[in-house]
């Protein structure tokens, strides 16, 4: 197995920035959906897999969802869409800055499912040869090495529970809360003490031996990173300049 | 700083010696080791068996140094790495000379491929690109895991990961190397191909110390010894 044609980490963080730049800048709904419809394209471009990020981000859309209806309540201005009475539930405007803000997180989950597309030691890689100390770098890694750990723990928690023959999804909701109070202090122990055992290994492989280290992975820019990281910078700028045009 | 000692010196002084060590955890009422005596000399292969709870694996983490600097307990006695107290090392020091492997390898692994995590522990100890390069080559080799090498540790067997674990111990290439258990998830080709690393090692003059539960692994040993009781003594069997 070899690694095939790569873009550098760094390209990718950049392109990411300027997509998610775009995202906060645009105002209207037409826009939004021009720069998701880009973020969208690009992360195909980067051989995303779309449908797999779609469905991993499902449960969060569900959220964004919610705050975008209750962002909509609390907007009351325009044309009412939904009253009560003299209260308006849901107006025009309220719908549309649901939507925007449904749009923007979009744009931004969209974008960030490109630097998935490389792994964590080449990013932590492109941070160091940016300037950022290792230690930082790495860490912060680790940090997002460590949320799949604890999902891990949740799920094995539930399942030890569910082998002992408690349908966690067939009891009423009030018992199925007090079973997962009864989850939360051993997946805390777990989790600390896997914690541990991870920084004892870092340990005792040297990390922090010296104030410096030597680096096996060392990144290369390619005439496509150029490219790709020229053509995305000037896009965003005139992108912003034409729009406050 | 104190520094482990090289050069002339280690020809002289055994690589572990420890006196009447004498450790318990905190919040326990008795001692689980209860007055060790130890010397392991250099190019030796020792062997420590004993029922579990016995306090091996707590006398592999006293020679590393992670009790008493991570694991806090009550530590009376000496506890020498080429002369000097390992409690005035810190544990990236030791690492430089002392490698170990833990029994759990999902808790020792933490790159995302299985050549990030060969060379992790030959980056911090400063070894050039192209020495790691060869490193990565030899000990991929060593565990036979070449078409492995950009695959994700976590996406491996148990045994796997294991040997990935051994590997990224061997690439760091330790005078001393501790394995606690390290073979238990093995299949027997893999613990026949470590248990030839590890004579070669020997030949090399590192020393290494073996937790084991498996008899048959004994084999390669020069000294067995059975920690019961809390006191080393020579294994007459179980």
């Amino acid at each position: 197995m070899t690694r095939g044609f790569k873009l550098d980490p760094r390209t990718k963080l950049i392109v990411v920035l300027c997509i998610s730049t775009l995202g906060i800048v645009a105002k209207d709904i037409f826009d939004l959906l021009i720069v998701l419809t880009l973020s969208i394209l690009v992360a195909k471009f980067f051989k995303v897999d779309i449908i797999r990020s779609f469905k991993k981000t499902k449960r969060l859309l569900y959220m964004l969802a919610i705050i975008a209806i209750i962002q909509s309540i609390f907007s009351s201005e325009g044309e009412a869409f939904l009253s009560i009475g003299n209260f308006t539930v849901l107006s025009t405007l309220g719908l549309e800055k649901g939507l925007q803000f449904i749009m923007r997180m979009m744009i931004i989950i969209f974008s960030a499912t490109i630097i998935t597309t490389s792994n964590s030691r080449e990013i932590v890689q492109g941070f160091v040869q940016w300037g950022l100390p290792y230690d930082i770098a790495f860490m912060v890694a680790l940090g997002i090495r460590f949320l799949p750990l604890l999902t891990e723990e949740i799920k094995d928690s539930l399942t030890a529970i569910q082998l002992r023959g408690i349908e966690i999804n067939n009891i009423p909701i009030r018992e199925r809360v007090s079973v997962y109070s009864y989850l939360f202090t051993p997946i805390l122990a777990g989790v600390l003490l896997k914690a541990e055992k991870l920084s004892i290994a870092m340990e005792v492989r040297g990390f922090r031996a010296y104030d410096n280290r030597t680096s096996y992975l060392v990144l290369k820019m390619s005439k496509w990173d150029y490219l790709i990281i020229f053509i995305s910078i000037i896009f965003t700028i005139c992108y912003i300049v034409f729009y406050f045009h | 700083m104190v520094q482990i000692c090289c050069g002339d010196r280690t020809k002289m002084i055994n690589p572990i010696e420890i006196r009447n060590l004498y450790f318990k955890y905190r919040g326990s009422p008795d001692y689980i080791l209860k007055g060790v005596d130890l010397t392991v000399s250099k190019g030796e292969i020792l062997a420590l068996v004993g029922q579990s709870g016995s306090g091996k694996s707590t006398l592999l983490n006293i020679i590393c140094g992670i009790i008493p600097h991570i694991r806090k307990g009550q530590i009376k006695g000496e506890v020498k790495l080429w002369g000097e107290e390992v409690k005035n090392f810190k544990i990236p020091d030791i690492a430089k000379r002392v490698g170990i492997v833990f029994q759990d390898p999902d808790t020792q692994l933490f790159s995302p491929t299985v050549e990030d995590e060969i060379a992790f522990g030959p980056e911090n100890l400063m070894v050039e690109r192209k020495v790691i390069e060869e490193r990565i080559k030899k000990v991929l080799d060593i565990v036979h895991l070449e078409d492995y090498r950009y695959e994700n540790p976590n996406n491996l067997s148990g045994g796997q990961k294991q040997l990935v674990a051994i590997a990224a111990i061997l690439a760091m290439e330790s005078d001393i190397l501790l394995l606690d258990e390290a073979l238990a998830q093995l299949d027997d080709q893999g613990k026949e191909r470590i248990k030839e690393t590890i004579l070669s090692l020997k030949e090399e003059d590192k020393t290494i110390v073996l937790v084991e539960h498996d008899l048959e692994n004994l084999n390669i040993a020069d000294r067995v010894l059975e920690l019961r009781d809390g006191k080393l003594r020579e294994y007459k069997g179980w």
